[in-house]
């Protein structure tokens, strides 16, 4: 048999379907802006600025005392922990019986360029608290934050241990001594982060999405719509589960100048937060001084919040209960990929039954 | 020939894209970080971003002396004016945590001299 090296054209079959593909790529793409996410049922109770709070429906009283307060990080958009039916933290956690807040910082504007995370820390969580038990009779709350949500929580139950009950991290980076690529490309004298906020009032959300895609670029701007290609021939794959992500991927907040000055200087470069250095409204943020039950979730292979910098808050609160689970993915997969569901939630979900 | 070779030799676009991804990401994501890991990287995508923020402020600051000549408010004027907004909006909510601790103290001591 003799083989051919020479191309050969595509038959009229496989080229149209190729070309159907196509079609069907630019559609999901092009149509992933409008995907249905963040659908559970919620009640605004608290406002402040361009911060909400909100409560989520429950079919009947809650089973679980204390309420669970998820604290979002500032540059992406909270319908992440609530993406859609099937693919939400937020349904589960309300499936599971738990009273559920979620504070979503919404989009600052220029006006807030000198809102920093001293005054998210200070002056915003205490009151959304606050609110919380206002509305639901209860003097504590779990504190769950995600990413750098969980450096806030975190900063929160060291000011306010008299009403945290438990706190639970996310990948929630809090030891930048060794923070990885990240690290580097914001290290001091290399990152113009004083130039940048005084050009921004609020940094553009490009800024940060663009850090977070050059950790790993050939997957994350070519790889992204290979794997679309691919599974666009699987006829069972979910084009809007695809869509809901690919949205909340590219749907960067911006962030307020002075809340990134902060978080580059005081958190990156500084580490005062892990060198027992951070202070807020003059009060110093330590660590030692949370004493309630922690739980610390970390993903093998996160490149945002590496394990080196995610690590210490086990080790070094004044907690006795204090442990760590470590879950196989990355920094968003480990919380809405297709195992979170049978991995991550029931784990987080246990936890704080055990812990109510 | 096999359906491998076929496809190898397809002119069919995207599959020649499908293949020359499979084939060599692991490699271009290996030297990339490699690259990108390396401090001349670092101070090479800062001096860029430099700048780039040089240019954009000279384009700011054009774009406001423009509008300011013109009589026009401009994003600046705006944004002072939302932080008169936000900056009553935390006097407020500082009156209300004022209240609520006086509600409480009052509560604690009512309940002190009923018992």
């Amino acid at each position: 048999m003799t083989t051919s090296t020479r191309a050969t054209w595509p038959d009229a079959e496989s080229l149209w379907s190729s070309n159907d593909r196509a079609l069907e790529m630019a559609r999901a793409v092009l149509g992933a802006a409008d995907a249905p996410v963040g659908l559970t049922p919620k009640e605004l109770i608290w406002r402040k600025n361009k911060a909400r709070l909100y409560r989520y429906a429950r079919p009947g009283p809650a089973t679980h005392r204390t309420p669970v307060f998820l604290i979002l990080p500032l540059i992406n958009r909270a319908y992440i922990l609530d993406l859609r039916p099937g693919a939400s933290f937020v349904e589960f956690l309300v499936g599971e019986g738990f009273d559920v807040f979620l504070i979503d910082w919404g989009t600052p504007g220029d006006e807030d360029r000198a809102l920093d995370i001293t005054t998210l820390v200070t002056r915003y969580l205490p009151r959304a608290v606050t609110a919380i038990r206002k509305a639901t009779g209860k003097d504590q709350v779990t504190a769950l934050g995600y990413c750098i949500g969980g450096a806030l929580a975190t900063c929160f139950a060291a000011l306010h241990p008299e009403v945290t009950r438990n706190l639970v991290l996310l990948t929630a980076p809090l030891d930048f001594a060794d923070a990885g690529q990240f690290g580097r490309m914001t290290a001091r004298g290399i990152f113009p982060v004083d130039r940048l906020t005084e050009t921004f009032p609020t940094v553009p959300g490009q800024v940060p999405d663009i850090g977070s895609k050059l950790l790993n670029p050939i997957a994350n701007y070519m790889g992204t719509y290979q794997r679309l290609w691919q599974k666009l021939g699987d006829p069972d794959f979910d084009v809007q589960g695809w869509q809901a992500m690919y949205r909340w991927v590219n749907d960067s907040v911006p962030f307020a100048g002075a809340a990134f000055r902060q978080w580059i200087v005081e958190f990156y470069q500084e580490n005062r937060l892990a060198r027992d250095m951070l202070e807020m409204d003059g009060r110093p943020v330590r660590l030692a001084s949370i004493r309630c039950p922690v739980l610390n979730i970390a993903a093998s292979r996160d490149q945002i919040a590496p394990r080196a910098t995610t690590g210490i808050v086990t080790n070094r609160v004044g907690s006795r209960d204090a442990s760590e689970i470590l879950i196989e993915g990355g920094h968003v997969g480990i919380v809405v990929g297709r195992t979170a569901s049978q991995n991550l939630w029931p784990r987080v979900g246990a936890w704080l039954s055990e812990h109510d | 020939m096999s359906k491998t070779e076929e496809a190898s030799h397809s002119t069919d676009a995207f599959e020649i894209w499908r293949q020359l991804y499979d084939a060599n990401e692991r490699a271009w994501s290996a030297a990339l970080e490699q690259a990108m890991g390396s401090r001349e990287f670092g101070e090479s995508s800062g001096k860029l971003l430099e700048t780039l923020l040089a240019a954009q402020k000279s384009v700011r600051e054009s774009m406001r002396t423009y509008l300011e000549t013109m009589n026009v408010p401009t994003r600046e004027d705006i944004a002072r004016l939302g932080e008169l907004v936000v900056g009553l909006e935390e006097k407020v909510d500082q009156l209300g945590d004022r209240l609520d601790g006086i509600e409480e103290a009052l509560r604690a001591k009512r309940a002190k001299s009923a018992q």
